[in-house]
């Protein structure tokens, strides 16, 4: 806590306990997977398999053709029945690739493994680029994109932090697979080109830092360090981690200060494809909240329906009208009015909260949300601008800087939707933007 | 199942402002009865009594105007009263009033404080300036006379401000001060006369420190509000040479002499941190507290009136709005604006005792009661 500034990060009760200590649930589809072909809003898809085909895990599917092109490969093997619209997480239906099972689940290496100690830096670059893996951390930014200029770059940061309450996917993943996450992490050190990597890891988390620490001791590698964080949200932001790690500050990218974070499971998944050939198939990812009867953790292939593996872990409690179903974490996540979604690639959790909801108070100016904003943002003041509908005051108040984070509203003692405000001062300046 | 949809977060914290608003009635209500044992031990139990009787002819006002006000909104009379907070007001109110005021002109202030001070402008939320000390100036500026006698000796703030002009330079001059008042304990403690809260400067810090911890106030307005008043009194001790008290050097006894006389105590605890009409961002509080503390100790050493605390607080409340759009913008990068901010009001602070010091002249000989005229002014002297 600085003078000027708030403390800018708040403690959040995990609720992890919930999930951490049970095994994960490895789950099949009984019959058909829905591979989402979406890759951020405009982008074109190009299939490379025709209707009836036979497709194994592994086989690559689609191209998409965005300004990032990403490769798109099988978690099942089975028939290729053809497109099918359905709801998707986000918010809008979007075209699926249906895969009906068979029953040998047969896999293909999905291209060559890399000799990466060896490899130069466009190799390799290129090598990630087609494995088609995209940041498993939530935004889903094709991973090789953040490697591609490496010049000013000079630290690495792992996130494994996981700050959102009640995931634990990332934790259980590095837990079983410490060694392909130590052999990934060395592989973006390369393709960073830094001699420094931290990994941040919450101090609440002692098991996973000594499980990493002698990972690293084992292989003796030196410039890659395990450091424990506060148990406060949002630790894994990248902003907030990047400012406890190594306290610097940028404008819009890490780049910007010579920084690149990654996922601790994007790492699991560069060192899979670097070593193995294998494209990501299956995901680990954590069904909590107090929505369902047996909350834990599954192992899923990408593109099984959320109401399916509901269905398989117990279902969901019964007494009550309606809950809310979120794509993600109690935070950041968003509700999803129907369960035919299905996993994608950089989701990490559902989460099956009850619907309940306190009234909202008159704002009695507390503070709260601008001495806890992570960007250093005024909500109050850019929700009054917003209720002024004056959009250059919503500009000079900086709310495009806004990561919608979820922390003003989750402070808030007067139960105002504060990030929802905040959202709706973004809408009015990007709508302004688009008209021009 | 029904699956419904819900911006997100969906996940909010169990703080509330009833619980807010629950603390902090608790943080008055010590003071409150603390006030409350002293005037019965004091003066007996009927002056005890007398504050009782003036904080319910609050609360009643109180409530009664905000049952009106919901019955002209068409709304419910029980949401707008437990939602409007209108019995933190009342408890401030009557603890900033001395004790000798009739009832009538509580109810007076209180219709003040609340019906104009806070629900012309809106409600709970929306006034500009502290609906307590608006009531509080209308007692002031109004009911001078209406008093009764309960309570005739005179308060510390009173003869500070009366007899010594606000600085007694040598020790015989403190001596004889603090000789009618009790000394520097009983001013710690608030065993002397005074508005009804006002006094208790252990007191009302300790519950300070709880509010602070609690999260209910910001502990930037108080330390800044005080501390600039001690940095303020400390240069102007230094400035005009104030002499040593029993080996105390003169710039520390005489800042702790400012800071346990009169109300800034309670003023910077209570009133000053109410979020409403105080800035919303760290800085803008820090600015807001120095200007405050300023402003306070220039009507102390050179106004008329013998306290400054109130009105400090109503001039501030309407620079409020200007500094929050002063301070606008994301904070990491108006950080130099704020710190340039700061530096001003930091320097029109000094400002103050630079000035107070060419101009002032000190009380240097003992002041005997009888050579006193000032203080028989009416009782209601002690503004806070």
């Amino acid at each position: 806590m600085s003078l000027l500034l708030g403390p800018m990060c708040q403690h959040i009760p995990g609720k992890k306990g919930l999930t951490d200590h049970s095994d994960v649930k490895r789950l099949m589809p009984a019959k058909e997977v829905y591979i989402p072909l979406f890759a951020g809003n405009n982008s074109e898809v190009e299939l490379l398999v025709n209707e009836g085909d036979h497709v194994y895990i592994g086989t690559r599917l689609a191209n998409t053709k965005s300004a990032f092109p990403v490769p798109l490969y099988s978690s099942v093997s089975g028939i290729y029945k053809g497109t099918v619209k359905r709801p998707h997480n986000s918010l809008k239906p979007q075209l699926h690739m249906v895969i009906e099972l068979d029953e040998d689940q047969e896999a293909v290496q999905a291209f060559e493994p890399i000799d990466w100690e060896n490899a130069s830096h466009e190799d390799l670059v290129e090598f990630v680029k087609n494995t088609g893996i995209i940041g498993q951390g939530g935004a889903g930014f094709p991973t090789y994109v953040k490697y591609q200029k490496v010049e000013n770059i000079d630290t690495l940061i792992i996130n494994a932090v996981e700050c959102e309450p009640y995931i634990t996917a990332d934790y259980k993943c590095v837990m079983d697979y410490p060694e392909q996450f130590v052999h990934g992490v060395r592989i973006l050190k390369k393709l960073a080109q830094v001699d420094r990597v931290l990994i941040g890891v919450k101090k609440t988390h002692p098991d996973l830092i000594n499980l990493v620490r002698d990972e690293i001791k084992r292989e003796n590698l030196v410039g890659i360090e395990v450091v424990a964080v506060p148990d406060v949200y949002p630790m894994g932001g990248e902003r907030t981690l990047i400012r406890q790690l190594v306290k610097r500050e940028y404008k819009r990218l890490p780049g910007e200060c010579g920084v690149i974070v990654n996922n601790a499971n994007t790492a699991i998944l560069v060192a899979r494809a670097a070593e193995m050939g294998q494209a990501q198939a299956k995901k680990y990812v954590t069904f909590s909240g107090e929505g369902l009867k047996y909350p834990t953790n599954v192992l899923v292939p990408i593109g099984m329906s959320v109401a399916e593996i509901i269905e398989q872990i117990g279902g969901t409690i019964e007494d009550v009208q309606s809950l809310k179903l979120i794509s993600g974490g109690p935070m950041m996540g968003r509700t999803m009015v129907s369960d035919q979604i299905v996993i994608d690639r950089a989701m990490n959790a559902i989460t099956i909260l009850k619907d309940e909801e306190e009234p909202a108070m008159t704002c009695l100016r507390c503070g709260r949300c601008t001495s806890h904003c992570p960007m250093g943002l005024q909500p109050v003041r850019i929700a009054n601008a917003v209720k002024m509908n004056d959009a250059a005051e919503m500009e000079k108040r900086g709310a495009m800087n806004c990561i919608e984070c979820g922390l003003c509203t989750y402070v808030c003692p007067s139960h105002i939707q504060v990030t929802e405000n905040v959202r709706k001062a973004k809408r009015t300046l990007m709508m302004k933007a688009n008209k021009k | 199942m029904k699956y419904t949809f819900h911006v997100s977060p969906n996940l909010q914290s169990k703080n509330s402002t009833q619980q807010i608003m629950r603390d902090l009635t608790i943080g008055l209500l010590v003071v409150f009865v603390a006030s409350v044992i002293y005037y019965s031990t004091a003066f007996g139990i009927n002056v005890g009594l007398q504050a009782v009787i003036l904080l319910a002819c609050s609360l009643v006002t109180t409530f009664v105007c905000e049952a009106v006000f919901a019955k002209l909104k068409k709304k419910s009379v029980k949401d707008v009263i437990t939602h409007s907070f209108g019995w933190v007001t009342s408890i401030i109110l009557v603890m900033m009033c001395p004790m000798n005021i009739t009832p009538y002109a509580i109810i007076i202030a209180t219709f003040f404080a609340i019906a104009v001070g806070r629900l012309m402008f809106g409600g709970f939320g929306y006034n500009i300036f502290n609906p307590a000390a608006v009531g509080r100036a209308v007692i002031f500026a109004s009911f001078s006379g209406a008093t009764t006698r309960l309570v005739t000796s005179a308060t510390p703030t009173g003869i500070l401000a009366g007899s010594f002009k606000w600085l007694p330079m040598t020790e015989v001059a403190l001596e004889s001060y603090l000789d009618r008042v009790g000394g520097f304990g009983s001013l710690f403690l608030g065993t002397t006369p005074g508005a009804i809260g006002e006094t208790f400067s252990i007191l009302i810090l300790l519950v300070g420190v709880f509010l602070v911890l609690r999260g209910v106030i910001d502990w930037r307005i108080p330390t800044f509000y005080l501390g600039t008043i001690f940095v303020i009194t400390c240069a102007l001790a230094l400035l005009t040479g104030v002499q040593p008290y029993h080996g105390i050097p003169g710039w520390i006894w005489y800042p702790v002499l400012h800071l346990i006389t009169g109300g800034v105590i309670f003023g910077g605890v209570f009133m000053l941190t109410d979020p409403v009409t105080a800035p919303t961002s760290p800085a803008g509080r820090i600015f807001f507290a120095i200007c405050a503390a300023a402003i306070t100790v220039l009507i102390r050493l050179k106004g008329n009136l013998p306290e400054g605390c109130l009105y400090s607080i109503l001039i501030m409340n309407c620079f409020t709005p200007m500094i929050e759009s002063a301070l606008d913008g994301p904070q990491l990068e108006i950080k130099k604006k704020a710190w340039f901010m700061i530096a001003c009001s930091a320097v029109l602070a000094l400002c103050v005792s630079f000035y107070a010091s060419s101009t002032m002249k000190g009380v240097k000989g003992p002041v005997k009661k009888t050579a006193q005229v000032v203080e028989v002014v009416p009782c209601v002297e002690e503004v806070l």
